[in-house]
Parts: C-alpha cells; sequence; structure tokens
C-alpha cells in the first residue's frame, strides 16, 4: 500500500513540487516549482564562482595594462559573495528537504485515505500549527545574513594571510594559510611575546577592575546606606555624576591631569613637596592609573546597583540577628553580603567579561602607552581589544587581528558560562546556605 | 561649436596658468596670458601644438564630482582652492578632514570600495605603499609641467620607481623656533642649548630651556642623521642596509641623551598641545617644530618670534627629515581627468602662495619660491634654508615598518636612561624581521 508514498518522494527528488502535484495539491506544487525555477536560475549562474572563489579567493590581481588599471579578483569581496552565495544555497536545499517531506507525509495521509488538504487548508495548518515557524522565518533570514554571515567572515579571516604589505588587496591576491596565524601567534617569538604579555595583563585587568569597582560601590552604598548619615541624596548624587559624564570627556580630561609633568594631580602633590609620580609614562604606575581612574568611573553603577539590593533585604532578618546578638561586622558578613552576591552574582560576571573588553578606559586614557619596545604594535597597557584595534586600524594586519578576536571570545566565552553555571542564582537555590 | 569654444577657451586658460611650462620658446602661451586670453583661438592653436601632453588636451567629464582629503590645519588653503577651481570648471569639490599621515591607511581600505576621496594628500614616505598597493594614477598629463615647475628634491620625492605620481605643493622640514625675548641670539650648536638651558630650566616652575617631541622619530633624525646615520641606505631605497644604530648614529645621540640635562621630562608627557601652550606663555624658550605651527605661534609671540636652523651637532649643520607634502589623484577615481586638473591647479605658483598665507608652508614651486611673498618672509626663508640641509624620508614601503620601532626606542633611551647602542640594535631588529615578513 505504500505507492503513494514512494512515487511522491521520488517525483518530489526529481524536482521540488512536482509530489505535491502528484498528491494533486497544484497550487502548493507550483509554488515549489518556481521556487526550483529560481534556485536554478540563480544558483547557474553563481555557484561556481562562488565555489571557485572561496577555494582560491582569485587568481588575477588589480594590475596596469598600458598604464592603465584593470580590474581583477578582489579576493575579500569574493569571499564574501561567495560566502552569501552558499548561504542561499544552504536555504534552498533546506527547502527542497522540506518539499520531499512535505510530499512524503501528504501522500502516506492519502494511502490511509485522508484527502490531501487544498491550499486553504494548507495554510490554515501553517498558521495554527507552524505560526512560530512561519513567523520567524525572516527575522531568521535577517540573523543569518546581518549576524551569522559577518561573524563566519570574520572567522575565515583568521585563515587567510589578509594583512599589510604583502596581501593587501586589490593589487594583491588573498590565500588561505590554514592554522599558520595562529602558529606565528603562538610560536614566533616576536608575535608570542607580546600576545602573552598582552593577555596576562588583560586578564590582571579583568579581575583588578572588576573587584576594585564592585567592592568600592558596596562600600559606598553601604555606607551611604548607614543609619545616622545625613544628606544622602547629596552623597548619591555626588557619587552618581562620573556616571553621568560621557567617558569620552572625564578620561581625556584625566589624560590631561595625570601628566606627569604638566598635569594638576603631579603639580598639587607638589605643594606638598612630595615628588609627583610617573602616572601614565612608566608601564607599572600607568597600569595603576587605569585602575584607579577605571574605579572612579566604575563604582556609581555598582554603587546604584547595590542601592537597589539593600532595599529588597527584609528588616526582619537585621531585627533577628539583633536579638541573637549580632554585632554589626557579623550582621554584614551573614546577612547583608550573601544576600547582595546572591542576587549580583550575574551582573558581577557581566562586568567581568565587559572588562576584559573595556576598550574605552584604556583607549581614551592611555592609549595603551607606555610604549614597549620589544612588543609588537602594543603598549604596556593595552588589552588584547585595543591592540587588535591597533593591528587593525593602524598596521592592517587583519588575519592576526582576527586570530586574536576569536581568542578573545573563547576566553570570555568559556569564563561567563563556567562562572554563570557555578552562580547560586544559576542553580536556582532560593535559599541561602 | 559651443563646445570646441569652451574647449579652446580652457586651453588658453590652462596654458595662461602653467605659462612657465612653456618656457622661454613659446611666445604664444605668453601672448596668451598677457592678453587675458583674447587671443585665445590664435594661441590656443599654438599651445595644442607646442604644448602636446601638457594639460589642454584633458577636460573634466561630464557630471564630475569632486570629493577631497585634506588635513585640517591646511583645510583653509583647500577651500580657498576649491572655490576657485569650482568657479572655473563648474566641478563642485567636497572637503573631507582626514590627517595627512593616515590617508594610505585609509585609501587602502576605501578605495576599492568606492568610498575614498578622489585627489588625496600625504607626506612622501607613505609614497611606495600606495603605489605597490596601486591606489594611484600616474601623473601622466601634467608631467612637464609639474617637472620643469618645482624643485628637483621634491619631483624625487614624489617619482617612485622612475614613474612620477605626485603633484607637490609644498616642502615640509622643520627648524628651531626661538623667543627672542628669552634667547639673545639663535644657538649654534647643541651646546650651546645645553649652556643656555642651565641658565634657564627649571623643573618645579616648569620652564624648560627647549621642548621638542623626543619620542618621535620625525623630529629627533638630527641625531642619528647627522653624524652618520640613516634609516635605509643607498639614499633610502636598500631596506636590507639599516643605519639607524651605526657608529655615527649612537654618536649623534651621546647629544640627545646630554640634553635630558635641561629637559628632565619624560618623553610621554611631551605632547604638541602642551608644549605649544607653553612656548606661547613663554615658558619654553626654544623649539623644535614644522611650519604647520608657524601661524599661531606667530598670533602668540609677534615679533618676538625668531626661527633658526636647528642647531649643529657634533661640529655639523644639523639634518633634518623633509617631506614633501604632494597631492595624488585615488585610481579608483570616477572622474581621473577632474581629478588630475584639481590636482594640477591646486599645485600652481599662485595656489602654493595661497598655501604659504594661510598656512605658511613652504613652497615646491621654483617662482614661488622666487617671489617676494617668500623671499621677504624671514620665517618661511628660515625653513627653506633648514630645506637645504635636509634629507627626504625614504619612500620605500618598507618606510611603515620603521616607524613604530623606533618611537619605542626612543623613550626607553630618554625616559629609562637605555644604552642608545642597544636600544637601536633591537629597533633595528625588529624593523628587519617586519621587512622579511616574520612580523605577517
Amino acid at each position: 500500500m505504500d505507492r503513494h508514498r514512494n512515487k511522491a518522494t521520488v517525483l518530489s527528488i526529481i524536482s521540488m513540487g512536482l509530489g505535491q502535484i502528484y498528491n494533486c495539491q497544484f497550487i502548493k506544487g507550483i509554488l515549489y516549482l518556481l521556487v526550483e525555477a529560481a534556485g536554478i536560475f540563480y544558483f547557474s549562474s553563481t555557484l561556481g564562482r562562488a565555489l571557485w572563489g572561496i577555494t582560491t579567493l582569485g587568481e588575477t590581481a588589480r594590475h596596469k595594462v598600458h598604464g592603465k588599471f584593470v580590474n581583477g579578483d578582489h579576493s575579500i569581496y569574493l569571499l564574501v559573495q561567495s560566502l552569501i552565495t552558499l548561504i542561499f544555497l544552504a536555504i534552498f536545499i533546506l527547502i527542497y528537504v522540506i518539499n520531499v517531506r512535505d510530499a512524503r507525509k501528504t501522500a502516506a495521509e492519502r494511502e490511509k485515505g485522508i484527502p490531501p488538504h487544498n491550499f486553504k487548508r494548507s495554510l490554515r495548518y501553517l498558521m495554527d500549527y507552524k505560526f512560530a515557524q512561519a513567523f520567524l522565518a525572516l527575522p531568521a533570514v535577517g540573523i543569518l545574513f546581518f549576524t551569522i554571515m559577518p561573524i563566519i567572515f570574520m572567522i575565515l579571516l583568521a585563515f587567510t594571510n589578509y594583512s599589510s604589505p604583502d596581501h593587501i588587496p586589490p593589487a594583491k591576491l588573498v590565500d588561505w594559510v590554514g592554522f599558520q596565524t595562529f602558529r606565528d601567534l603562538v610560536a614566533l617569538k616576536s608575535w608570542s611575546h607580546t600576545f602573552f604579555g598582552v593577555l596576562i595583563w588583560t586578564i590582571i585587568w579583568a579581575v583588578l577592575s572588576t573587584v576594585t569597582t564592585y567592592f568600592g560601590g558596596l562600600l559606598v552604598a553601604l555606607l551611604i546606606n548607614q543609619q545616622g548619615i545625613k544628606f544622602k541624596g547629596f552623597w548619591r548624587t555626588i557619587l552618581i555624576i562620573p556616571y553621568a559624564i560621557p567617558q569620552l570627556i572625564s578620561l581625556l580630561v584625566m589624560r590631561n591631569m595625570f601628566n606627569g609633568q604638566f598635569g594638576p594631580i603631579n603639580q598639587y602633590l607638589g605643594y606638598f613637596g612630595l615628588k609627583g609620580l610617573p602616572w601614565l609614562t612608566d608601564p607599572f604606575w600607568a597600569k595603576v592609573t587605569v585602575i584607579v581612574v577605571n574605579m572612579w568611573v566604575g563604582i556609581p553603577v555598582s554603587m546604584i546597583l547595590i542601592m537597589g539590593v539593600l532595599t529588597t533585604i527584609p528588616r526582619d532578618m537585621y531585627e533577628a540577628a539583633e536579638v541573637d546578638g549580632a554585632t554589626g561586622f557579623q550582621k554584614f558578613r551573614i546577612v547583608t553580603l550573601p544576600m547582595i552576591l546572591f542576587s549580583t552574582a550575574p551582573t558581577l560576571i557581566m562586568q567581568f567579561a565587559g572588562n576584559i573588553n573595556n576598550f574605552n578606559a584604556i583607549f581614551l586614557l592611555t592609549n595603551g602607552n607606555p610604549v614597549v619596545g620589544d612588543y609588537q604594535y602594543a603598549g604596556a597597557t593595552d588589552l588584547l581589544v585595543t591592540w587588535l584595534y591597533k593591528l587593525t586600524l593602524d598596521q592592517n594586519k587583519y588575519n592576526m587581528a582576527s586570530a586574536v578576536g576569536i581568542i578573545i571570545f573563547l576566553i570570555i566565552a568559556s569564563f561567563s558560562i563556567y562562572n554563570y553555571r557555578r552562580t547560586k542564582s544559576f542553580k536556582e537555590e532560593d535559599m541561602i546556605q | 561649436m559651443k563646445m570646441k569654444k569652451f574647449m579652446v577657451t580652457l586651453a588658453a586658460l590652462t596654458l595662461a596658468v602653467s605659462v612657465t611650462a612653456c618656457g622661454s620658446g613659446n611666445n604664444g602661451g605668453n601672448a596668451a596670458a598677457n592678453n587675458g586670453g583674447n587671443a585665445a583661438n590664435e594661441s590656443a592653436a599654438n599651445a595644442s601644438a607646442d604644448n602636446s601632453g601638457g594639460g589642454a588636451a584633458i577636460a573634466p567629464e561630464d557630471g564630475a564630482q569632486l570629493l577631497v582629503w585634506e588635513s585640517k590645519e591646511e583645510r583653509a588653503y583647500t577651500e580657498e582652492i576649491a572655490k576657485q577651481f569650482t568657479d572655473k570648471y563648474g566641478v563642485p569639490v567636497k572637503i573631507e578632514e582626514v590627517s595627512p599621515a593616515d590617508q594610505v591607511t585609509k585609501l587602502t581600505q576605501d578605495g576599492p570600495s568606492g568610498l575614498a576621496a578622489d585627489v588625496v594628500v600625504f607626506p612622501h614616505d607613505n609614497l611606495g605603499r600606495a603605489v605597490e598597493a596601486g591606489l594611484l594614477l600616474e601623473n601622466d598629463d601634467f608631467a612637464e609641467e609639474t617637472t620643469n615647475n618645482n624643485t628637483e628634491v621634491s619631483i624625487q620625492a614624489v617619482t617612485y620607481d622612475g614613474v612620477l605620481y605626485g603633484y607637490p605643493r609644498s616642502a615640509e622640514t622643520y627648524a628651531l623656533y626661538y623667543n627672542k625675548d628669552l634667547v639673545k641670539e639663535a644657538p649654534k650648536t647643541f651646546d650651546d642649548v645645553i649652556a643656555f638651558g642651565k641658565t634657564f630650566t627649571d623643573k618645579s616652575k616648569n620652564r624648560y630651556g627647549i621642548m621638542w617631541e623626543t619620542g618621535n622619530m620625525y623630529f629627533n633624525y638630527p641625531f642619528i642623521a647627522t653624524t652618520g646615520g640613516y634609516i635605509f641606505g643607498s639614499n633610502g631605497t636598500d631596506k636590507n642596509d639599516i643605519g639607524i644604530n651605526n657608529a655615527g648614529a649612537i654618536e649623534g645621540l651621546k647629544t640627545y641623551v646630554a640634553l635630558k640635562e635641561v629637559l628632565p621630562v619624560k618623553s610621554g608627557d611631551i605632547n604638541p598641545d602642551i608644549k605649544r601652550s607653553l612656548f606661547n606663555s613663554g615658558d619654553v624658550a626654544m623649539d623644535i617644530n614644522g611650519p604647520w605651527e608657524l601661524a599661531g605661534y606667530k598670533e602668540a609671540l609677534g615679533d618676538k618670534l625668531g626661527i633658526a636652523p636647528i642647531p649643529s651637532i657634533g661640529g655639523k649643520p644639523a639634518i633634518s627629515f623633509s617631506g614633501i607634502k604632494a597631492w595624488y589623484v585615488n585610481s579608483f577615481t570616477q572622474y581621473p581627468n577632474a581629478a588630475k586638473l584639481f590636482a594640477e591647479f591646486a599645485t600652481t605658483k599662485d595656489a602654493q602662495l595661497i598655501l604659504n598665507e594661510k598656512v605658511g608652508s613652504v613652497p615646491t614651486n621654483k617662482e614661488a619660491l622666487e617671489s617676494d611673498q617668500i623671499k621677504n618672509d624671514p620665517y618661511v626663508s628660515a625653513f627653506a634654508e633648514q630645506t637645504q640641509n635636509s634629507q627626504p624620508m625614504p619612500s620605500i614601503a618598507e618606510m611603515g615598518n620603521v616607524w613604530s620601532p623606533v618611537n619605542a626606542a626612543l623613550p626607553e633611551i630618554w625616559d629609562n636612561g637605555k644604552d642608545p647602542q642597544q636600544a637601536m640594535d633591537k629597533a633595528a631588529q625588529q624593523i628587519k624581521d617586519l621587512n622579511n615578513g616574520s612580523g605577517q
């Protein structure tokens, strides 16, 4: 009794829509046939070039003939165009599979004696049972082309030699080099020294900047919330101001304030007969400076957050603690701190991940300087992300930048996922141990 | 008919502008210039005959419009030129601000995608990179005028592999600005500078005898080159012969180190803004700087401002870096003719004099250099004098690998007292590595 089923399947495999027509679903069948026709029309002209493009990345660069430039293959454009074609191909194959499965399913129902849906009923079925998929199909395609495709493109760059001076299109071609870029990054001394140096500082920075701003904010929030503190609103306002000024302005002002010779801070210290510090010119002190300035910028954020949490702690817990004869510090250790940590742990991890990539704080304040003689295009306070910026915009080493970018992503993703899964709020334990 | 007449007038006008190119043998051209184009018909005929390959041959494309990149400091001149150009050719010109040092990098990106300017300007040390990347059109239609009208040094600087690319507009080097109230006469040697600095420098009051960007290779080249160092050998063309760490360079760097006594400031703390304000307020007596600061300094100091050549080093007159700033035509431009016309139009004698008037540059046009406007300007002639004793920056593509390592080595010597030989050896090694592509 499976005559229908196999026939419909085979027909649909031969061409989209034939199986549907065999099942007497004419409109659906014709629609599928149209998709097939459009696909064949589009792929016949592009697919060959796309496959050639993504494997070779072009064969002739732009060159001069009799003093006139003749356009050749632009490897990077080729790569993008090929990617777009291949994504279309994937969508096409997906539709093909859906069409075969649909034909087979309808035919199977016919064998059981259920008449095939007419077009109206098919639409009804789609709207009733497959509403979410139908509704999300368009945004999904958008995400595919505007989010996923660029990410794939950027990841692919790490496996090419797209870099200045010898592989910048259109005058030169770009080639696939496999994992060579990653190998250079960890094995070539000039690169690896910089990479590990910058990586270690990035981790130190992320930990220190997160811890200092978080606990600084906690301290300030607790102080303001103490009973008997007057003008609470005033203190809050004062402390929120740094957060309200755009970082672009405040950090560039700080940059001048911390100037070792002409900055107001060292001049001020000079009035007290103290020798100023080389705030931005000494590798160690520059690191201290960015941490300190980042505290000034970041503490208000944690403060607001923690103030909000403090209001949610039930009063009766403190009362119970007082009845038990707890000291102020014990109340803090046993009631306040766990409650705060419990509600803010996810934000803390978010802040940590954000600090790994805190571009503004470094770029605006020190621009990664002071320079370090044996680094490749990096300075003592450069984070991976600002180094990446320099590699891309100043040096055109796109492949290296892409490799560094992938590594940053892996670090942040693994950190965040691991930590997040271990937080109590993720495990949804509503009892604090 | 109308078109023909237009072309003829155009030819005459172009000729009038580029009259100098015809040399002495072209009476027709001179006549056209003198008669203000009344004799256009006849002289234009002569012009195309005499001036084959001259500017008469090209006209802007229909519907052409140009985008031009220019620095913030020199924008005033380009705006003026753009206005005149639009009046003359009817081609609208838009200006975008891009720092000249970044233009080649930006052109590499934006050129192929069609977003770049049609006409760009950059110092010639970037020329090799740009040509290697196929970003520039040759200066072919106006080659004759350009070559005849500009100084030989400037033509060499904008030529790469024997092909002329640029339309030179100004020669840049740096000299010693000094405040006549504080410095009685311009120091002849750096020993004089140190002697004066000892009497004037007072770190607690932030007064310094001299200040310059000690971490920037551009301004510190005299300490390398005067006593026999160099960047690349064979006049800056041999990438394998690096001379920043030879005996001569180390000799000159001794003077550099000695100057720390009168400028006890970390290189990272000196930036152009701070330096400018201190010099303007009379707290810094001398500044090694380029002509782009001239207009501002003149305004601040008036008659007190003096300019002298850079003091001698090791008994030899200091050799500075010179850069030729020139216009170039983007090879991806949709309107090559209009772009070439603009580049030519913006580098004529008159245009260079406008640039000098607005910014205080040193022209490359021979006639402009001879004009009263330049001759009678003590400041510009001081720069011109220093230019006589300067070396053009190398323009090979590898020049792009030199800045970072040397700009990292100089602060190590200046701030941390590192041995110049060691620091420069390391920088030279890094440049070699980058040249050989291990930096890829």
